[in-house]
């Protein structure tokens, strides 16, 4: 060792404080370090956990299965079927050209369309085509693109599509209902939808469940009253005589005569509830929602009630001459006077100042009590949105007028299913049966309205007004006996009751020896010259019912050659308006 | 009596530091499941990586391998031989540096130039400058240990040294060698007995200049921001010291489980290296971290103690070297581990031992092993045996 050597090494000096004071100061950086650490991971947690969830557990709704709406065979009426939406996560996207090609061919696309929707978009979550069917987007995944997904979604599809279309309704894009009753028992349908709790990694995918799976629970199955074959054979009957008779509208209900479950209830003009759209004017159930004045369908209530009172019987003549009727200012007039005539009669021809005659012949609460038990006015409860109840102005606050046309069905309003339940009380003795769209299992307890035989008598009298000499000839049946009445009324519009335009309606019964049907057609301003209720809407009554008592098996109760043709030459009998 | 019975037990003690060893082998293998752990997802995601789930897995095991295999021959190389090739070795270093600025050899990764390209590995000479310049300051500041107040002799030779070496660093950029070099040399020389107030000033000097760097380049300055707050940008600027916080918070005492971690999921960028104690703290928890800390001051704790063996056997240049592989360890892995919890700004700094990491693994080992020298030559003067 040299010299110099010799002297650094005397002159080295290392002290010991230094190197503790620098092995404390490192030391003391490891405990600041520690006690971070147990200030985020103990002190600090909820608010870094809160944190971590907000940024990666996610609620994952899993949907209830719709329940299906099916008619009284459990044939669907609405079913909610899977469908595939296809989207893209624009960040994670890679395709080359050809793959846009395809993407775009199989979505219907044009491939600029795709590149636009996609390019710089900074969005995680793009819908490319929304609703499409299983099979296709299959195809669509096949093409195995990186950032292109699937998810499930369900739609609603309705098979009998715009024949029942009032009457079951149809859903939004969030599966709500929003019409029918797709609307009315939303809650019944839906069911509950199920939850997730879950932590998804940067790419979306569940890595693990944070808490218990709520299970969805599926939608219950609602029945209608309603027969497809029936709804069927209605709606296409009834949408050939509004366009034969260019009317503006139709409704027609279909009623189980005993137990009063809607079999049928269609409306012209009817919309698709596959495609929903224009439905200004087309999605309204006419039949329940809308009112008019039923007019000369009524006058066999407001007989039955002078019959029912004792005021007169079968055999009792009631002069009708001349044809025209004072009270106070007003007239009420037949087109062609009837002379002396029996209620059946007046009933089969159709006369206003006869059946005012007879209404007249009570007191007016007597009348509105008659009316009041058969239900005008009364909402029916069938559990339908938007359901009118219509109007039965209080007794007290008839003028003798009111009273007179009342007896005839104007100065009231009401609506169609309320008119057919209303007819319920001549197939059952008497008794007035609740109607319903759902169907039940047990026959309904009823109302007694009339006497058992007045409504006999009635149901009688109503088979002349079908017969040749009565209002509608045309609503016969081949191998059926039918009873029925028709009306025809001016509506009222502004400035009081319209001269030009009508609502032609027909009820009517069969088969009229044991009643198990009742069929009421409503036709909205008919435009091609025919306006009787006779004319034009019987001719619906006699295609539909007909048809519905073969396929129901009812047995006959006529020959097959019942039906009678009135003359050529003879006089058209005209009803009363 | 006593003495004579130390003296036996001495005699009786193995030949290396079994300690240092299994303390190391246990960091390397930590180092390992939880790079694993923590690069499976990221490896997974990967179309550069083949998505392979053990792409990381597979080559940290080989960095381990070559790394101990090498730290084995460096077992055998004297520190002598070592304080002798100090000046050569630390011109080789700036030599690397200078050759990471050139394009075509040096290797850009995300805006920094570290790497170079060597034939089928890429290296990071910061890392290996590291240990280099803890040689470099050893052997400096024995040589100029006459002239230790001497600000003109002692100092500001190195500080010329230093400067030129920190602006190599800074032009990559590596902000965080440049502070763990700067530590260790000035560890270094603190330790070898410079003058307090030329101390004083030359850390007034160092904080002057730290806060001038910072304001001149914007990106430092973002990376202060998003440090002091990352809640105010969590997803812009604070976006992963943010998720690093959530790492620790979801870990608690004992952690989620050992793979059950979420923010490696791809949520937390650089899991597997600079963020590695984020994932340990989740999926270990508090424990896991305790672990870690415990471990690493354990080896500074001895990385001391080797030092004031070498120094009792007057073996001044072991001891200094020592002594800085301690702070070099202890410092780096302090910076990394306060990045990720928050309390010192990002860096880009691994965590000696653990994080993936060819070069910086190679480094750690050849620094340990080293270390374990000085430690084996120690005992053997202490057995009166030859070194």
């Amino acid at each position: 060792m040299n010299t110099v050597a010799l002297k650094r090494q005397q002159t080295i000096r290392l002290p010991g404080w230094r190197r503790r004071l620098l092995l404390v100061l490192v030391l003391a950086g490891f405990v600041v370090l520690i006690a971070r650490s147990v200030y985020l991971q103990s002190t600090h947690k909820q608010f870094l956990q809160q944190k971590g969830d907000a940024r990666y557990s996610r609620n994952i709704v899993l949907p209830a299965h719709r329940g299906m709406i099916t008619d009284r065979n459990g044939e669907p009426l609405a079913i909610s079927t899977p469908v595939e939406s296809i989207w893209a996560s624009p960040p994670d996207l890679e395709m080359n050209k050809e793959q846009v090609n395809q993407l775009a061919a199989l979505l219907g696309f044009k491939p600029e369309t795709i590149s636009k929707k996609l390019a710089n978009n900074p969005r995680e979550f793009v819908y490319l085509k929304r609703r499409i069917p299983p099979e296709l987007a299959r195809q669509v995944m096949a093409l195995k693109i990186p950032g292109i997904f699937m998810q499930r979604e369900y739609r609603r599809y309705y098979p009998a599509g715009e024949v029942a279309a009032h009457l079951v309704g149809f859903t939004g894009v969030d599966q709500i209902g929003r019409e029918g009753f797709e609307l009315a028992a939303q809650d019944v349908l839906s069911g509950k939808e199920g939850s997730r709790r879950v932590i998804k990694d940067r790419q979306g995918r569940i890595v693990e469940d944070l808490e218990a799976v709520k299970v969805p629970q599926d939608g219950k199955n609602l029945v209608l009253s309603i027969d497809r074959r029936i709804q069927y054979l209605a709606h296409r009957e009834l949408a050939r005589a509004v366009e034969t008779h260019k009317a503006k509208a139709g409704a027609a209900v279909v009623l189980d005569a005993r137990t009063g479950e809607v079999l049928a209830m269609t409306n012209v003009p009817s919309y698709n509830p596959n495609n929903p759209v224009n439905l200004a004017g087309r999605s309204r159930n006419r039949a329940i929602v809308d009112l008019f004045e039923p007019g000369s369908t009524l006058k066999p209530f407001s007989a039955a009630a002078a019959m029912d009172a004792g005021v007169f019987d079968t055999s009792s003549i009631i002069d009708t001459t001349p044809g025209v009727m004072h009270i106070g200012s007003a007239t009420v007039r037949d087109v062609h006077p009837q002379g002396k005539a029996t209620i059946a009669q007046i009933i089969q021809k159709s006369s206003n100042v006869g059946s005012a005659k007879l209404g007249m012949s009570i007191e007016p609460k007597a009348l509105w009590n008659v009316f009041n038990l058969a239900g005008f006015g009364q909402v029916t409860n069938v559990g339908f949105p938007g359901e009118a109840s219509g109007r039965l102005r209080d007794y007290k606050s008839w003028r003798p007028i009111e009273h007179a046309t009342m007896s005839y069905g104007y100065g009231l309003n009401l609506t169609l299913l309320q008119l057919a339940r209303a007819y319920t009380v001549f197939a059952n003795d008497g008794e007035l049966r609740p109607v319903s769209l759902r169907k039940q299992n047990e026959q309904p307890v009823g109302q007694q309205v009339f006497k058992p035989q007045t409504a006999r008598a009635m149901l009688e009298m109503m088979e002349l007004a079908v017969l040749p000499g009565g209002t509608a000839p045309r609503a016969q049946i081949p191998g059926y006996r039918v009873a029925g009445k028709t009306g025809t009324a001016h509506k009222h519009g502004v400035g009081g009751y319209q001269s030009d335009k009508y609502v032609s309606s027909f009820v009517g019964l069969a088969p009229a020896s044991n009643p198990r049907l009742i069929m009421a057609v409503m036709i909205d301003e008919p435009g091609a010259g025919q306006y009787y209720g006779g004319a034009v809407a019987a001719p619906v009554f006699s295609a539909v019912v007909s048809g519905v008592l073969r396929m129901l098996a009812v047995p006959q109760d006529a020959p097959n050659d019942n039906i009678v043709i009135p003359p050529e030459e003879a006089p058209v009998v005209q009803e009363m308006v | 009596m006593m003495q004579v019975l130390g003296n036996r037990l001495r005699y009786n003690a193995p030949a290396y530091d079994q300690g240092l060893l299994w303390v190391t082998l246990i960091l390397l293998g930590l180092g390992l499941v939880m790079v694993y752990s923590s690069s499976i997802a990221l490896a997974e995601a990967d179309r550069a990586t083949g998505h392979q789930s053990t792409y990381y897995l597979v080559r940290h095991s080989i960095y381990l391998v070559v790394s101990l295999c090498v730290a084995a021959v460096t077992f055998q190389i004297p520190t002598q031989m070592w304080q002798k090739m100090a000046p050569y070795l630390f011109l080789i270093g700036m030599a690397a540096l200078v050759l990471v600025l050139i394009p075509g050899i040096g290797r850009e990764v995300n805006g920094s130039r570290r790497w170079i390209s060597l034939f089928v590995v890429t290296v990071q000479p910061s890392e290996f400058m590291k240990l280099l310049v803890a040689i470099y300051a050893a052997d400096y500041t024995l040589r100029k240990a006459a002239v230790m107040d001497s600000f003109t002799k002692s100092f500001f030779p190195m500080l010329l040294v230093m400067l030129l070496v920190g602006g190599l660093l800074l032009m990559e950029p590596d902000f965080g060698a440049f502070a763990v070099i700067s530590t260790i040399t000035i560890s270094i020389l603190w330790l070898g007995g410079i003058n307090v107030r030329i101390f004083a000033g030359m850390i007034g000097m160092l904080v002057v200049g730290f806060v001038l760097l910072i304001w001149s380049s914007p990106y430092r300055l973002q990376r202060i921001i998003g440090f002091m707050d990352p809640w105010a940008d969590p997803y812009g600027k604070g976006y992963q010291l943010s998720h690093a916080l959530i790492a620790f918070g979801r870990g608690e005492w004992f952690g989620v489980g050992l793979g059950a971690s979420v923010e490696k999921l791809l949520y937390l960028p650089e899991a597997h290296t600079d963020f590695l104690l984020a994932v340990i703290a989740e999926e270990l928890g508090f424990v896991g971290v305790l672990t870690v800390v415990a471990l690493f001051a354990w080896l500074v704790i001895r990385a001391f103690a080797i030092g004031k063996e070498a120094i009792a056997n007057e073996r001044y240049f072991s001891a200094l070297l020592a002594q800085g592989i301690g702070v070099w360890i202890g410092v780096q892995a302090i910076i990394n581990m306060g990045v990720n919890m928050g309390i010192l700004p990002t860096k880009g700094l691994t965590l000696p031992l653990l994080s993936f990491g060819g070069s910086g693994i190679l480094a750690n080992c050849i620094a340990l092993s080293v270390l374990m020298r000085i430690d084996f030559e120690s005992r053997r003067i202490q057995r009166r045996l030859p070194v």
